[in-house]
């Protein structure tokens, strides 16, 4: 809820550019058509299925629609806008925590002389993530989603349209810390980046299956705690890649700088 | 929380589906919630429960049909069973290459009027 007016109740998200103190929010709806009351429920009425009773006013109806349909099709619409404008859309996903913006910020600070680099970010409260980002020189787009866990190829659609991202650009959108559930939600990315950090344990990938599984890369970051960690990249990687054996890997510090080069390398390498 | 968000889309999706075929009730609604869809079945269905208050699955049925997990094992290519994505082939303990089944989750059917 936006602390400012008390927008944005429970199942609505709002998208704000990371400046903005005033309330020219967007309100984005996960879906845009009415909720319709159903008014033929006397709550009176005990609700009994009596097996005996003959439906014949009822037919079935098959449907084998996928839920999380509506979902994909956004999400290829999105993808669509990215390959037509050649822009190189990323899907940074990890634990919060993990060092996402970090790694940003210094990406940014890297890339920027030679290309156009445009972030969304996702939090679920504050435009923190945001501001720094526009700090360190690219412009950032906050998406906030209140009591939700995941941004969704809906909330990408709108905050598009909100951010003009120019072609021949890189588009970074940082996720919502979580592992579990961003897994299931395709953005319309051309990649999915996961990132876990050394202090996060090297049995990670087992635990978290499907983020790993649904992954081109992984990040693993803050290589300079290694000394004071018992974190095993190898058995981490042998980890990633009993699930996902196509993953690729990045050993980082985005602190001292460790295998940001390898890394800007391979964004780039996307945008041939 | 998240499958709070998942029941949302399929009290949505249900009422999109009726209305386009001009029905006002919805008596059963069968959801296959495959064991490596990613979606906690139990979970799913209390979500559900929880929120069909005053929409179009208010007084239905509501079924759950899980399906199996199926994957082809890397080591032997032998196809089988499971229900969790950790799960390792039987027959020679390595891990799978390929699922091959138990992802879905959908609305299979309704039944309406």
């Amino acid at each position: 809820m936006c602390e400012t007016c008390g927008c944005g109740k429970d199942g609505e998200f709002t998208i704000k550019e990371s400046s903005e103190n005033d309330h020219h929010h967007d309100h984005g709806h996960d879906h845009h058509h009415d909720h319709g009351h159903n008014h033929h429920h006397d709550h009176g009425h005990d609700h009994h299925h009596d097996h005996g009773h003959h439906h014949h006013d009822k037919k079935e109806i098959p449907l084998n629609i996928d839920i999380l349909s509506e979902n994909n099709r956004l999400a290829e619409r999105n993808r669509g806008y990215f390959e037509g404008r050649q822009v190189v859309c990323l899907n940074l996903v990890s634990s919060p925590g993990s060092g996402k913006t970090t790694i940003l910020e210094k990406t940014i600070a890297s890339m920027i002389p030679r290309r156009k680099i445009f972030v969304i970010e996702g939090d679920q409260q504050t435009a923190r993530d945001a501001e720094r980002i526009e700090k360190s020189g690219a412009p950032a787009l906050q998406i906030n989603t209140g009591s939700g866990c995941h941004l969704d190829a809906n909330m990408i659609q709108l905050a598009l349209k909100k951010m003009e991202v120019s072609a021949g650009s890189v588009l970074f959108i940082e996720n919502v810390g979580n592992l579990v559930c961003p897994a299931m939600f395709d953005l319309g990315e051309q990649k999915r980046v996961v990132v876990i950090s050394v202090t996060e344990g090297d049995d990670k990938p087992l635990k978290y299956p499907y983020m790993f599984q649904s992954s081109h890369l992984c990040i693993i970051n803050k290589t300079d705690l290694l000394p004071y960690v018992d974190f095993s990249v190898e058995t981490a990687m042998a980890n990633a890649r009993q699930i996902n054996p196509a993953l690729e890997f990045i050993l980082m510090s985005a602190k001292t700088g460790e295998g940001m080069k390898q890394w800007v390398e391979w964004v780039e390498g996307l945008t041939d | 929380m998240h499958e709070l968000s998942l029941a949302t889309e399929v009290i949505e999706l249900a009422q999109r589906e009726v209305g386009k075929r001009g029905l006002t009730v919805i008596e059963e609604i069968l959801i296959e919630v495959g064991d490596l869809s990613g979606v906690e079945a139990d979970a799913f269905e209390s979500a559900l429960g929880l929120i069909v208050k005053g929409s179009i699955l208010e007084g239905a049925e509501i079924k759950i049909l899980r399906t199996p997990g199926k994957a082809k094992c890397s080591g032997c290519n032998t196809e089988f069973d499971l229900s969790q994505r950790m799960a390792t082939c039987p027959g020679c303990g390595s891990f799978p290459s390929e699922i091959r089944g138990g992802q879905e989750f959908r609305v299979v059917s309704l039944l309406a009027g």
